[in-house]
């Protein structure tokens, strides 16, 4: 009897120290996520049904986000707003490009590439402009005639779209199955 | 000895079913934030815009223009217009109404459906294949989508969006700039 309940004893397991470390996976894999969705403004963007999904992302890409009163806010901060006095020129989406550029060349993040027929030499990682449905064009406009300043050369734009219209309601058929 | 002993086994608690409540509420959040996923349509900028070192032979491409035909109008709902305190951004509007015209070369359209069976319609063209420098052979020419003032991100996306559909792989944008009135 005696060995009977030695044996019992050895086989159980704490399993605190699993959760904990389980637990803290998670919080840190949670935190990680919600870091990388900060340079995301709650937008509503428009339905496309033929676009790609964005399922791998380049790592470095730049995200400008404009609002519908033409407002643009890269990473969590006003760049230029049209409404605001000190905010409304629009060399500050000029200054704002300009300054991802440097830094991000600096940083190695972004590269700089030849391209056949271009003096200047172009930015190989493209920029995404995420901008709500109801934002009227000009602002982007503006941005994409900025992008193609020699000084600045972003030459690929994507243009962020949704498989849902949260205002609508409506659906890709490809959510739908 | 005994009494206290049972007096211990007592306060011990299974704890369990708790952490698998918590790490399916865990599961079930993540998941419900990240349900809709976000994609992408890509566009090429003229990089030879004010840079260029080279002569280059003026390409045929197709012109997508679009027009507003009522600019429609905004409803905030019960908010009002105003600052969001809790977000300090502006708050949303719907708009209502709001109709654009196509203009798929000369051809006026007025639906989206209409912009894409013509395009598909011009993509199966044989004329519309222009020379390609690269491979040396043929490829279906570009287009430019040009957005008139007062159109929405929404009208240039969706029309992106149909050009891409009909094969248009190189989608170039121009056309005025300015706001609506």
């Amino acid at each position: 009897m005696n060995v009977e309940k030695m044996v019992k004893e050895t086989i159980e397991m704490d399993m605190t120290p699993m959760i904990d470390c389980v637990f803290l996976l998670m919080i840190f894999f949670v935190l990680v996520i919600d870091l990388s969705q900060k340079n995301l403004e709650d937008l509503i963007l428009p339905r496309a049904e033929f676009q790609e999904p964005d399922e791998s992302p380049p790592e470095n890409r730049p995200i400008l986000n404009v609002l519908q009163n033409g407002t643009v806010v890269y990473q969590g901060v006003v760049a230029y707003n049209p409404l605001d006095p000190e905010k409304n020129k629009l060399k500050l989406i000029y200054d704002l490009l300009f300054n991802i550029r440097e830094q991000g060349v600096r940083t190695n993040a972004l590269h700089l590439v030849d391209k056949e027929g271009v003096a200047a030499k172009v930015i190989d990682e493209p920029i995404l402009i995420r901008a709500d449905k109801w934002t009227e064009w000009n602002v982007v406009g503006e941005i994409m005639k900025q992008c193609s300043q020699p000084k600045i050369a972003f030459w690929k734009v994507q243009l962020a779209l949704s498989e849902e219209d949260k205002e609508t309601g409506e659906k890709n058929a490809s959510l739908k199955k | 000895m005994s009494a206290l002993d049972d007096a211990q086994e007592e306060v011990k608690a299974d704890m369990t079913p708790m952490i698998d409540v918590v790490f399916l509420m865990i599961i079930f959040f993540i998941c419900i934030e990240f349900k809709v996923l976000e994609s992408k349509l890509d566009a090429f900028l003229p990089t030879d815009k004010g840079s260029q070192n080279t002569v280059v032979e003026p390409q045929e491409q197709l012109s997508i223009k679009i027009h507003v035909q009522s600019a429609g109008t905004k409803d905030y709902g019960r908010d009002g217009p105003g600052i969001n305190p809790n977000t300090e951004r502006p708050n949303r509007f719907k708009l209502t109404g709001h109709l654009v015209k196509w203009e798929v070369g000369p051809k006026p359209l007025y639906s989206i459906q209409e912009v894409k069976k013509e395009l598909e319609r011009i993509a199966s063209d044989p004329a519309s294949q222009v020379p390609d420098k690269a491979t040396g052979g043929k490829k279906l020419m570009s287009c430019v989508i040009e957005a008139y003032p007062g159109t929405y991100y929404k009208d240039v996306a969706e029309t992106n969006d149909a050009a891409n559909a009909a094969g248009f792989e190189e989608v170039n944008f121009g056309g005025g700039l300015g706001p609506g009135k």
